[in-house]
């Protein structure tokens, strides 16, 4: 049976490639089967950790203090701090490698675009000295493309000079006709919240003359050397001394960091006497990029980042093949069967991973009479017993609409448990947003529950394969 | 508090108010608009958008049949470019009666309302989609109406012969003078619900066009307008179902009418005799009879996408009234869900003819009358019943002009559906757009909002379609909002050049050398444009006000993929943008309560 996979990873999203990327370091065979690409790049590729409380109306300061006040079923209680840090510790890694740093959102600036990742000294980390970290948990406050503070706790080093615990005064500056940027309105309601902070529009006019402001062919646009040369023109003479500068996330699809430390050099080189100088490291950010709608270049990248590390491992990542059928025996998952363009395709594995999402993902389907499904084994779920129970009157209610809690209830190895509370099947798992017990999209804590369930997930396959 | 002084002031501005001040003005008399929201924000922009041929009524309401075929024939030549010439068929499904169909013939020929029997063939060939079992069909001259657009175009007439429309001014009070036996209406007090402010108005005469709320405006005066309110839930699909009006031949029942408007089908109606048009709820189990209706039209009509639902309601005065139905038996789907203290009744009964109450001879007091019951498609009859009432009163003879006067824009020929990609492709505007779902460009937003106070997105939508595909908001109010906020805090705009309503349409119009005919005398422009600065709602609350604008018109709707749609939208507005999070401190606009109030009860007791 050498050819046989150790772990088929349904759906692409974070939390598949996330824990077929855990499995396949530890040694396993794994492959990633997929309808479409995941919601990655509908997001603004932060990583959330938990930004809210059920009902709770301030953000949350530091998720690892607060996940007491979870209810008891939710994955992080299954989970706990400590597996949680280390499942972030391994995504730091894992993006640090591909050249995609992230950091924390809060607190310090030790991690700055401008630095170089090999730099930063993660590679060879002790995660115990990280878990002594008294700063483990601090959420930081980035700005929203409206000008609200949102709640992350891990963000792009692209992102992370938005912080809003750094007293620096802000110049918003946006891309003239660009449909998706409001710099003077984020601006207003920063200034609403307390910040120094105004706004500047820069002319397009120079970098290019279609009239395409899509957040996709701008960044294409400024993977160019001369594109980015004006654009930094264009940043140092809108600055002054002292700002920092926040821009559209759009500064690149494969290329962003070069940019944003031609950026900042440019504004040092102006201001030698203002640039600070907080750490080791030299000069602090002063440019950084503020998410936009979807399509997100912060998620694109991401997305990226993690398949191109796939492909190192010889993961393979199947888009395009939606999983029409299976076949079990008892408590044994045999096969699956995909759509393809010719014919079913049959995919044999030991193991198999329901990474599909919720309902913006696809894995959970709410129908007219009320009946909520999971969509590949029709598994039991935890949901609202008739459509009247799944909405509430107000759109932005905090405590979030019931169906969107609708999920698989697992159990502490993350295998889906029937209604008696016994596995369903002995070798098919669940991880992310397809558990039940969390609105991830309410509580902002949508990439940490897909990064810290993928990961145990996958380290549950691992051990199993061990015995 | 301020005062003015007018002729005639109408009260409402709906299809009929607005048409009542277009007919006024055009009579020359000085006329002044009030209404309390933004116009069409009742039951006018609250209805499936049928131009009835008065096929419909020809056995039930002979009155209302003649009145709708003669105003059908008049209103494509005075709104050509507000009606879709789709055509109608009235079409036999299997569980109709047998000797409707004949007696619908007949009736339709002695009341002449243009009838041609087409075999059913010919019909499904025109309609693939239609239920391929309909025995006999029917074609009239039913058409499909743009009545947010019908009513602008009318409003900018009137405004174009002198009258002045103060939307977002509320009448608080009618002042009564004179004693016992010489009562009069003499002025009224109105509060701009913007700024807060108090305007008396005094009047020679009043005219009530306030729909459903007229009894409510007739009790200022002290007399009694008994109005019927019928509700009407209606569905709209994702894509247009046919792209003639399908009307059931037989009496008419729910959700037997589908019309298409825009890029939309629109299945309609139920008819629940309601207290209040305020709180209008949506009931599950009218969703659920609009699509098993709505399947006998078009099987399969309730697997596809439903984007929204929304319910109006039936302005109908009878001053005799009709019993009402027996209370509906046990198991009676209807049963559910209604208020128990009210015993239910259906208005499907009441005429739907105009009623015209001249209250000096009904209750002997001047100075006001009250315009009601009819149809979208007869406002223009009840307009000149209202004011050759008003010249009774008055003592003047000036005939009405409206029947002869072409709205601005009727230049354009009837609306088709491929009307604004074509000129989006024309003119390569795809970059301009604000609003993928119905076109909408940057340019067409800020001339709406230039032309009409925008006290939250609500009515920048009604003016431009903005949000009513299928993301129902999730990109374009973001967009809009950060518009809005950039025309507020803008400079004083330059005089406003001479603005056709028919350019809020047209993505192309601010792309094009000509912008339309000269201009007019300088008063007159100015009073078409507004100054955003002031009339643009704080940007916060815009966005929080149509996100649960929205949400209110899907809730009912939201299973399937539109549930999965709205998972988008919380994802857009919860996560990236944390709009539930942002500084709007306790401000609420003059309609915040209205939107959360006219949610759906059925999820409202979590």
């Amino acid at each position: 049976m050498a050819g046989v996979l150790d772990l088929l990873v349904i759906g692409a999203g974070l939390t598949g490639l996330f824990a077929a990327y855990t499995a396949a370091r530890a040694g396993l065979r794994v492959r990633v089967v997929a309808r479409g690409a995941g919601s990655t790049h509908w997001h603004a590729g932060t990583i959330d950790l938990l930004g809210y409380l059920p009902n709770g109306q301030d953000a949350v300061a530091n998720w690892a203090q607060a996940l007491p006040e979870l209810p008891p079923a939710h994955p992080y209680r299954l989970l706990g701090v400590d597996a949680i840090a280390q499942a972030l510790d391994q995504f730091q890694r894992l993006v640090a490698a591909a050249g995609l740093p992230y950091v924390r959102a809060g607190g310090g600036m030790a991690f700055t675009a401008s630095s170089p990742p090999e730099d930063r000294n993660l590679q060879e980390n002790d995660p115990a000295e990280q878990f002594d970290d008294p700063r483990l948990g601090q959420n930081g406050a980035l700005i929203s493309p409206v000008g609200a503070a949102r709640p992350v706790y891990l963000a792009p080093a692209a992102q992370q000079a938005g912080n809003l615990e750094d007293d620096r005064p802000l110049l918003i500056a946006g891309l003239d006709g660009m449909p998706d940027f409001y710099p003077a309105l984020i601006a207003e309601n920063l200034q609403r919240q307390g910040r120094l902070a105004r706004s500047a529009s820069l002319p397009l006019d120079q970098l290019t003359e279609r009239r395409d402001r899509s957040p996709l062919h701008l960044a294409r646009l400024l993977d160019r050397p001369a594109a980015q040369a004006l654009l930094t023109e264009m940043v140092v003479n809108a600055a002054a001394p002292g700002e920092r500068v926040g821009l559209p996330a759009v500064l690149g699809l494969n290329d962003h960091a070069r940019l944003l430390e031609k950026i900042d050099r440019a504004l040092a080189a102006r201001d030698p006497d203002t640039a600070q100088t907080p750490d080791r490291r030299g000069a602090c950010a002063a440019v950084f990029e503020i998410p936009t709608l979807p399509p997100s270049l912060p998620g694109l990248r991401l997305d990226t980042a993690l398949r191109a590390r796939l492909d190192r491992l010889g993961v393979r990542v199947e888009i395009g093949m939606e999983v029409c059928g299976f076949h079990a025996t008892g408590r044994r998952i045999h096969w699956i069967e995909t759509e393809t363009g010719s014919r079913p395709l049959r995919h044999t594995a030991r193991n198999y991973l329901l990474a599909t999402g919720g309902i913006l993902g696809g894995g959970i389907h709410g129908d007219r009479c009320g009946h909520v499904k999971e969509t590949v084994f029709d598994l039991p779920l935890t949901a609202p017993q008739t459509r009247a129970q799944w909405l509430r009157p107000l759109f932005l209610d905090k405590r979030g609409h019931p169906v969107f809690r609708a999920g698989v209830s697992v159990d502490h190895r993350f295998l889906p448990l029937d209604r008696s509370g016994a596995p369903v099947y002995d070798n098919l798992w669940a991880a992310g947003a397809v558990l039940a017990h969390t609105d991830p999209i309410r509580e902002r804590s949508r990439e940490g529950i897909a990064i810290s369930t993928g990961c145990a997930a996958a380290n549950a396959v691992v051990r199993g394969q061990q015995l | 508090m301020k005062r003015m002084q007018t002729e005639i002031l109408v009260i409402g501005g709906g299809a009929t108010g607005t048409g009542v001040a277009w007919d006024a003005a055009l009579r020359g008399f000085r006329t002044v608009l009030v209404e309390k929201r933004d116009l069409t924000h009742g039951t006018t922009g609250r209805y499936h958008g049928l131009l009835h041929s008065g096929a419909r009524y020809v056995l039930k309401d002979a009155a209302s049949a003649v009145e709708c075929i003669s105003e059908n024939r008049i209103l494509r030549r005075t709104h050509t470019h507000c009606i879709e010439d789709t055509s109608g068929f009235f079409v036999v499904a299997p569980e109709d009666e047998d000797d409707y169909p004949d007696r619908f013939a007949a009736a339709c020929r002695r009341l002449d309302v243009p009838c041609t029997e087409i075999p059913p063939g010919a019909a499904l060939r025109r309609e693939p989609l239609l239920n391929p079992r309909i025995s006999r069909v029917f074609e009239l001259p039913d058409a499909a109406a743009d009545s947010f657009l019908a009513t602008h175009a009318t409003a900018q007439g009137a405004r174009q012969a002198g009258a002045t429309l103060l939307p977002y001014h509320e009448l608080t009070r009618l002042h009564l003078s004179g004693g016992d036996g010489n009562r009069a209406v003499s002025a009224a007090t109105v509060l701009d619900t913007v700024s807060g402010r108090e305007l008396r108005i005094d009047a020679d005469l009043v005219i009530n066009a306030a729909g459903a709320w007229s009894g409510w405006v007739a009790a200022l005066a002290g007399v009694e307008v008994k109005m019927i309110l019928g509700k009407g839930v209606m569905l709209a699909t994702n894509a247009r179902l046919t792209n003639t009006v399908i009307n059931r031949c037989k009496m008419p029942g729910d959700g037997d009418i589908l019309v298409p408007i825009h890029t939309v089908s629109v299945i309609g109606t139920t008819d629940v005799q309601v207290a209040d048009p305020e709180n209008l709820s949506i009931e599950q189990w009218e969703v659920d009879l609009m699509l098993t209706e709505g399947d006998k039209l078009v099987p399969g009509l309730s697997r596809s996408r439903i984007l929204r639902a929304w319910a109006g309601v039936r302005p109908l005065y009878q001053e005799t009234q009709p019993a009402g139905e027996p209370a509906p038996a046990a198991g009676d789907p209807r049963s559910n869900g209604l208020p128990a203290q009210d015993s239910p009744q259906y208005s499907r009964d009441a005429t739907r003819a105009l009623a015209l109450l001249n209250h000096r001879q009904r209750d002997g007091l001047r100075g006001l009358i009250t315009i009601t019951g009819g149809k979208w498609t007869t406002f223009r009859l009840m307009a000149e019943s209202a004011v050759d009432a008003a010249c009774g009163q008055l003592g003047v003879s000036r005939p009405c002009r409206t029947a002869h006067t072409p709205v601005p824009g009727v230049e354009q020929g009837h609306y088709w559906l491929g009307h604004r990609l074509n000129e989006v492709e024309e003119e390569n505007l795809q970059s301009e757009l604000i609003c993928e779902c119905e076109l909408v460009t940057r340019s067409m937003l800020e001339g709406a909002a230039q032309r009409n106070p925008t006290v939250t997105l609500d009515d920048l939508r009604r003016d431009v379609r903005l949000g009513m595909g299928p993301c129902q908001g999730g990109f374009c109010t973001y967009r809009a909002v950060g518009i809005l906020h950039s025309l507020r805090a803008g400079k004083a705009l330059p005089a406003a050049a001479e603005w056709n309503v028919a350019h809020m349409q047209s993505p192309a119009h601010h792309h094009r050398d000509d912008t339309g005919p000269a201009p007019a005398d300088d008063s007159r422009r100015r009073s078409a444009a507004v100054d955003p600065r002031a009339s643009v709602s704080q940007p916060n609350l815009l966005l929080r006000d149509f996100l649960q604008e929205r949400w209110k018109g899907v809730a009912p709707i939201l299973w399937g993929q539109q549930l999965r749609q709205e998972r988008l939208d919380e994802l857009i507005y919860l996560s990236i943008l944390n709009a539930d999070h942002l500084p709007v401190d306790d401000e609420e606009s003059p309609l915040s309560s209205f939107f959360r109030s006219d949610s759906s009860p059925s999820t409202s007791n979590l």
